[in-house]
């Protein structure tokens, strides 16, 4: 079997040769690739030519184009500060609860901020591994974008003191999220990975989940697989316990669930979906082999008899992770052949 | 229990309504209550209800956040926002290091300990090892908070204790929590405390210091 065909038949609940494995990775794959975090997060060509180095060592199912939870802000107006060796954050958001939010420019994935290094990532590696591999394009979910384009605690404050005009707010960034989204499809990503930690019960309760987010997550997720996604995937990190019987009415097809989310709970809490996870992200930073490998098998024990599941971290591999721990995870995999 | 005149500011505080809690705090001020029973009556009772209320799995942030926003209008309506006439306790340091801008955490255990007398100083986020240390020195603090959520901070929290030491205030104690501090134990990260909750880091403080969290 090819990853992607691992991958799919996987999701669809189907026997496969072995556990599909996923290591979320971001710019460790530039750490790897001896290249800086500051020309990962920018060079959609030098990202691709990361992961592609990445995944021919380590040989799991799947390559991402992902740079960092500013692109969208970013595209849309905000100013961000670049480092050498972290990932770089806001120091100015473009909307206030005062902007006229309506009027504002929706960035063109072509053309604003970082959205066309992105698109030129996705371009390259699916050129390289065709259908072979799970290509990956992200956004960040729409309830993050929010966040990311005005403040987290000034979203949350005007959800709860003008819910009228929170939700114009959201519409936008849910609007901006679906373009993105819908360009990465054509440039060829094979699915969108949606990343929404801010709509993790981390964040907000399970009833905001239910009113304001379900109803986005099941439009935008309806959109992406019109946009040809083969699958939607939706990925909260930190706790989503009570949020995820929520996720079935979203038609999402794969569902991360982070080390703080037990596999029974997460596998009570969301029927018949496919779901990936869980291994502890600092653990690839601090652990031995040996440990993440008893992790790994401990996980594929539970998932057995359900099948459904991709062996993954609860969420990225942190860049300075040991390259050891990442290989004792795939070849965990590999044991199941 | 219902003739508490404290009553309705408690319930507005922990509803996290800071329109009524500024009503009830102000007919609290004109009926002749000094500010000081207002804060101990008031603010310091409904912090220790929230305590209660919360734990490591059943956690609000947005109740907590709302009620942070309501406790500091009343401190702004009774002090003009100067937090010192609040802060009958020791003196806290609060700080995100140097390349992490997470800080709702802070802000949640920031609001704690005022909550409980502390008088807290926010170095913000973004922060340097050597700055806290500087702040922490000239402000005589007991304790230092910090706040991490990316693990790329671990590095630079190991450093904080031997830099103390070198700065001559070895004594002050060291509590990390955050994301990704909490996944790391007190060893790894060499502090002298880690903390899953805000409230951790106020039963923590108030262990280390002789107050008793239980007088509820
Ligand atoms: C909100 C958020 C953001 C917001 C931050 C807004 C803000 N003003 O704080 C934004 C969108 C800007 C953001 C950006 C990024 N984020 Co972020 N973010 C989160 C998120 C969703 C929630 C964090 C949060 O605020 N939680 C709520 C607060 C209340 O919880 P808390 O901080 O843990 O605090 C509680 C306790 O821990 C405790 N506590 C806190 N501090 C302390 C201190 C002491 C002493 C004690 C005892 C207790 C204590 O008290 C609080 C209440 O009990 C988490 C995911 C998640 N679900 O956890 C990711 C997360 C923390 N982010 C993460 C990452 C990677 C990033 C980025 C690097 C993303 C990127 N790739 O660009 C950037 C960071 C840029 C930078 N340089 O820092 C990762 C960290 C992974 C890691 N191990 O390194 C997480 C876990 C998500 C993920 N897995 O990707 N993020």
């Amino acid at each position: 079997m090819t990853s992607l065909e691992r991958i799919s038949a996987t999701v669809r609940f189907e026997r496969t040769d072995r556990v599909p494995v996923i290591a979320q990775i971001g710019a460790h794959s530039a750490i790897f690739a001896k290249k800086k975090l500051i020309d990962y997060v920018r060079d959609g060509e030098l990202a691709a030519y990361s992961q592609i180095t990445a995944l021919e060592h380590y040989g799991y199912d799947a390559v991402f184009a992902i740079f960092d939870s500013c692109v969208e802000t970013e595209a849309a107006g905000s100013t961000i500060e670049y480092r050498e060796d972290i990932y770089p954050a806001v120091i100015k958001y473009i909307l206030n609860p005062d902007s006229d939010v309506e009027k504002h420019k929706l960035p063109d994935p072509h053309q604003d901020g970082r959205m066309p290094e992105i698109l030129k990532c996705v371009r390259i590696l699916r050129q390289e591994v065709g259908d072979k591999t799970l290509v990956v394009g992200t956004v960040i979910g729409p309830m993050t974008v929010l966040t990311q384009l005005m403040g987290m605690e000034r979203a949350l404050y005007m959800a709860i003191d003008d819910p009228k005009r929170f939700v114009k707010f959201f519409d936008y960034a849910c609007q901006l999220v679906r373009r993105f989204g819908l360009a990465q499809l054509e440039a060829g990503a094979h699915l969108i990975l949606t990343f929404d930690p801010a709509a993790s019960q981390t964040v907000i309760p399970p009833q905001f989940y239910r009113e304001f987010v379900l109803p986005r997550h099941r439009e935008l997720f309806k959109t992406f697989k019109e946009g040809g996604a083969i699958a939607n995937w939706v990925h909260s990190a930190g706790r989503i316990d009570d949020i995820m019987p929520y996720y079935q009415e979203t038609n999402v097809d794969i569902v991360n669930f982070d080390y703080e989310v037990d596999p029974l709970s997460a596998i009570a809490n969301t029927g018949h979906i496919c779901l990936d996870g869980n291994i502890k992200p600092l653990s690839f930073i601090f652990d031995t082999p040996e440990i993440i490998r008893q992790e790994s098998l401990k996980l594929m024990g539970i998932f057995k008899e359900r099948g459904g599941f991709i062996l993954s971290s609860g969420c990225e591999i942190p860049p300075e992770s040991k390259p050891e721990n990442i290989e004792a995870m795939v070849n965990a995999a590999r044991e199941t052949l | 229990m219902q003739n508490n005149p404290y009553q309705s500011l408690i319930d507005a505080l922990i509803d996290g309504d800071r329109d009524k809690a500024y009503q009830s705090a102000s007919e609290l001020l004109k009926s002749g209550i000094p500010k000081e029973r207002i804060v101990v009556e008031g603010i310091h009772k409904a912090m220790e209800m929230l305590d209660g209320k919360c734990t490591a799995e059943q956690f609000n942030l947005l109740e907590l956040m709302l009620t942070g926003r309501a406790v500091s209008t009343v401190i702004d309506l009774l002090y003009k926002g100067d937090q010192s006439g609040v802060a009958s306790r020791e003196t806290i340091v609060l700080a995100a290091l140097e390349g992490d801008i997470h800080d709702l955490g802070k802000s949640i255990v920031k609001t704690v300990l005022m909550g409980k007398g502390y008088r807290t100083v926010d170095c913000g986020k973004d922060v340097t090892i050597e700055k806290i240390v500087e702040t922490a020195k000239k402000e005589g603090a007991k304790a230092i908070c910090i706040s991490g959520l990316i693990s790329s901070v671990m590095p630079q929290i190991k450093r904080l204790k031997p830099s103390l030491e070198e700065a001559g205030c070895g004594d002050i104690a060291v509590l990390a929590g955050g994301a990704a501090l909490k996944q790391a134990t007190a060893e790894v990260l060499n502090v002298d405390y880690v903390g899953i909750t805000a409230f951790d880091a106020g039963k923590y403080i108030d262990t280390l210091l002789g107050y008793s969290h239980d007088q509820s």
